[in-house]
C-alpha cells in the first residue's frame, strides 16, 4: 500500500527529471558536450517563472510558457557567449568553461536574488483526492497529476517535433553523425543553436514545474542539473525515450528508498543507479553505443 | 640559460623551501612586539601548501594519464575521517594513522578507479563526481562519522611534544610536514614522469588505442595513476584534518573537487610548478577579494562569480594552463 502511494508520489518528480534529462541528452548528442550549464538554466527557468506568477500575476500555463521561451534563450546565448569559440578546440576546454559558467550564473543569481528559499504563491485550487483501494486509501494531489500531464504534453510535442518536422529530423541525424549531416548540406551552427533552445526549454519547464511543486533557491541547479544528468546516462545516453522512462523510474525509486530504506541517502540514489549503469551497461537502458574508433 | 631554466628543477625547490621556511620561522628568532608574518597569514599558506599536495596528488590522474577526475575530494575526506577516527576511536596516534589514511584512501582508488577502465571521457567526469556524491551522502549519514557536525576535537600530532605547542604560533611545524611531503610529491612526480612508467602515462594519454596496441597494460597503468594519486590525498586530507582538529562532510563536497581540479588545470597539467602556482592562486585569491570586499564594504562576496569568469576566459586565452606545456592540447 505505501508502495503504491509512494509510486504515485514518484511520477510527478520523475517527469520532472525526465524532462532536465532530455535536455541534457540532446545536446550532448548533438554537440558531445556535457552541458554543466543545464542546471543553471532550469535554475533561471523557475526564477523567471517565479516573478511572472508572483510578482505580475500571470496565469502559470503562460508563466510555465514564457519561462520556457526565456530558459530556451538563455541556453542559446550560453552556447553563444562561451561554447561557440571553443567549438573547434578539445573537448576538455568546453567542459572547463561549462563548469566556469555554470559557477558564474549560479553565483550570479544567489547576489541578484539573494540564497534564500522561495515558495510559489497558490496559484489555483489544488485538490486532494482520496481513493479507496483495498483496506486503505490513495491519495493524489491534482497537483501532481497537472504536473504529470504537463510533462506528457512537452514530451509528446518534443516527439512530434524530432520525428515529424524537417529541423527535428535534422537533429535526430546530426546526433547520429554530426559530420555527415554538415556535409549533407544542413547549416549545423543553425542546428546547434536549435538544439539549445529545445533543451534549455526543456530545463526551463521542469524549472517551472518543480518550483510549483516545492520551493526554489539560487543554488537548486547544481544537484538538479546532476540528477538529469544521471537520468540521461541510465536512460542511455542520447536516447530521448530512454531519458523518459528512466526520469520515472528514478522518481519512483527516491521516493520508494526514502520510504523504506532512509531519507538521507534519497540524493545519492541517483549516482549510485548512474555509476552503476556506466559500469555494468554503458549504454544504458535503450541507448546506443558511443564507439571510440582508430 | 633564461631564469625559468635556472630556477625550474632543485634550484627552485630549494629557493621556495627557503622562502616558506624563513616565513615561518623568522618569528620565532627575531624578538618582535609584534609578529612579523600574523597568524592568519601562516594559516593561509599552510592552507596553500596542503591544496598544493592534493593538487600534485591528482595531476597524476589529471595531468599524467590525462584522465578528468572531479572526485578527488573523495580521496582527501576520505583520508581525513580515516585518520580522525582511528585517532579518536582506536586511540592511535598521529603518525600511524597519518600512513594510515593515505593507505586506506589508496586502497578505496582500486574501485573507484575501476569505472576508469570501461568509461571515458565526459562519461567518467560524472562517474568520478557522482562517486565523490555518494562519499558524502555516506559520510552525512553515518553515526560514526558524526553526520553534517563531522567530528571535532582531533589530536594534534606530536613528536614528544605537541606541534600545536612548536614555533611562535603553533603552525610552523605543520607548515614543515606539508612542505616536506609536498616537495617529496614533487620530486617523486618528476621522477614517475620521466620513468618507464611515465612513459606508459604519456602513451595513454595521447591515445589509448595505440598505447595497449603497442603492449602498454592499460587497466594497470590507469589503476596504478589513481592508487598513487588516492595515497597521497589521503594524506594531504589527513594533515588538514588534524591541524583544523576537525573533519566535515565539506571536506568530501563536489565543490572541493572541483576547486582542486581547477588548480590542476589553471596551474597547468603535467607541470609541477603549475600544479603550486595554482594551488597557491586559488587559495590566495579568494582570501584577497574577501578582504577587499571588507575593505571597500561590498555588499557580497565576488569570488565564485569572478572565479567562473576567469574559468572561460582562461579556456579562451590559454587552455593549458598558465604553465602548462605548450605542446598541442588535444581531446
Amino acid at each position: 500500500m505505501v508502495l503504491i502511494q509512494q509510486i504515485i508520489n514518484g511520477m510527478a518528480l520523475g517527469g520532472i527529471y525526465s524532462l532536465i534529462a532530455i535536455g541534457w541528452t540532446v545536446v550532448f548528442g548533438i554537440v558531445g558536450l556535457i552541458n554543466w550549464t543545464h542546471g543553471e538554466v532550469f535554475m533561471i527557468g523557475a526564477f523567471v517563472g517565479f516573478f511572472l506568477v508572483s510578482v505580475y500575476k500571470v496565469n502559470l500555463i503562460a508563466a510555465l510558457i514564457i519561462a520556457m521561451l526565456v530558459s530556451g534563450f538563455v541556453a542559446l546565448m550560453i552556447d553563444r557567449l562561451a561554447y561557440r569559440p571553443l567549438r573547434t578546440s578539445p573537448k576538455l576546454a568546453s567542459f572547463i568553461t561549462a563548469l566556469g559558467a555554470s559557477t558564474f550564473l549560479r553565483y550570479l543569481a544567489a547576489l541578484v536574488w539573494e540564497p534564500h528559499a522561495r515558495a510559489y504563491p497558490p496559484t489555483f485550487d489544488f485538490k486532494v483526492m482520496q481513493i479507496p483501494f483495498g483496506e486503505s486509501t490513495l491519495t493524489i494531489n491534482s497537483l501532481q497529476l497537472f504536473i504529470f500531464a504537463v510533462t506528457l504534453v512537452i514530451m509528446a510535442l518534443l516527439q512530434w517535433f524530432i520525428t515529424r518536422t524537417m529541423m527535428g529530423k535534422a537533429m535526430l541525424a546530426a546526433s547520429q553523425d554530426f559530420e555527415m549531416v554538415g556535409l549533407m548540406g544542413v547549416e549545423v551552427e543553425r542546428l546547434v543553436m536549435l538544439t539549445f533552445g529545445v533543451s534549455g526549454m526543456l530545463g526551463g519547464a521542469a524549472g517551472v514545474l518543480v518550483g510549483v511543486l516545492y520551493a526554489i533557491d539560487p543554488m537548486m541547479g547544481s544537484m538538479a542539473g546532476l540528477k538529469g544528468w544521471a537520468v540521461a546516462v541510465l536512460g542511455g545516453v542520447g536516447s530521448i525515450s530512454g531519458a523518459m522512462v528512466a526520469g520515472l523510474l528514478l522518481g519512483v525509486a527516491e521516493n520508494v528508498s526514502s520510504a523504506y530504506v532512509s531519507s538521507g541517502y534519497r540524493d545519492a540514489i541517483a549516482f549510485v543507479a548512474m555509476i552503476l549503469t556506466l559500469v555494468i551497461k554503458p549504454t544504458g537502458l535503450m541507448g546506443f553505443k558511443f564507439e571510440e574508433k582508430v | 640559460m633564461s631564469w625559468k631554466q635556472w630556477l625550474s628543477g632543485w634550484r627552485g625547490a630549494v629557493l621556495f623551501s627557503a622562502v616558506v621556511l624563513g616565513v615561518s620561522f623568522i618569528d620565532s628568532v627575531v624578538e618582535r612586539p609584534e609578529y612579523l608574518f600574523p597568524p592568519y597569514f601562516k594559516h593561509i599558506l599552510l592552507i596553500c601548501l596542503i591544496y598544493s599536495i592534493a593538487a600534485l596528488s591528482l595531476n597524476f590522474v589529471a595531468g599524467y594519464i590525462g584522465q578528468t577526475s572531479l572526485g578527488h575530494a573523495a580521496f582527501f575526506g576520505l583520508g581525513a575521517y580515516t585518520s580522525a577516527l582511528l585517532t579518536q576511536e582506536l586511540h592511535w596516534s598521529f603518525w600511524p594513522a597519518f600512513l594510515a589514511a593515505g593507505i586506506v584512501a589508496a586502497l578505496v582508488g582500486v574501485p573507484l578507479g575501476a569505472p576508469a577502465l570501461r568509461v571515458r571521457g565526459p562519461f567518467l567526469v560524472v562517474v568520478t563526481y557522482g562517486c565523490g556524491e555518494v562519499f558524502k551522502y555516506v559520510a552525512l549519514n553515518l553515526d560514526i562519522t558524526g553526520g553534517p557536525a563531522g567530528l571535532p576535537g582531533l589530536i594534534s600530532p606530536s613528536l614528544g611534544v605537541s606541534f600545536n605547542d612548536i614555533g611562535a604560533t603553533g603552525k610552523e611545524s605543520f607548515i614543515v610536514l606539508a612542505l616536506a611531503l609536498a616537495l617529496f610529491l614533487a620530486f617523486f612526480s618528476q621522477r614517475i614522469a620521466n620513468s618507464r612508467v611515465g612513459q606508459a602515462f604519456a602513451a595513454i594519454r595521447e591515445d589509448e588505442i595505440a598505447a595497449s596496441a603497442m603492449g602498454i597494460n592499460v587497466s594497470y597503468y590507469k589503476l596504478l595513476a589513481f592508487v598513487l594519486s588516492a595515497f597521497f590525498a589521503g594524506l594531504a586530507g589527513s594533515l588538514l584534518a588534524h591541524y583544523l582538529s576537525f573533519v566535515s562532510p565539506d571536506m568530501l563536497s563536489s565543490a572541493e573537487s572541483i576547486m582542486m581540479f581547477t588548480m590542476v588545470i589553471v596551474g597547468g597539467a603535467r607541470s609541477i610548478y603549475g600544479c603550486f602556482l595554482g594551488a597557491f592562486l586559488l587559495t590566495i585569491l579568494p582570501e584577497i577579494l574577501r578582504m577587499l570586499k571588507d575593505m571597500i564594504g561590498l555588499p557580497f562576496d565576488p569570488w565564485l562569480v569572478l572565479f567562473g569568469l576567469v574559468l572561460i576566459l582562461m579556456m579562451r586565452v590559454r587552455p593549458q594552463g598558465i604553465l602548462g606545456a605548450d605542446t598541442v592540447f588535444r581531446r
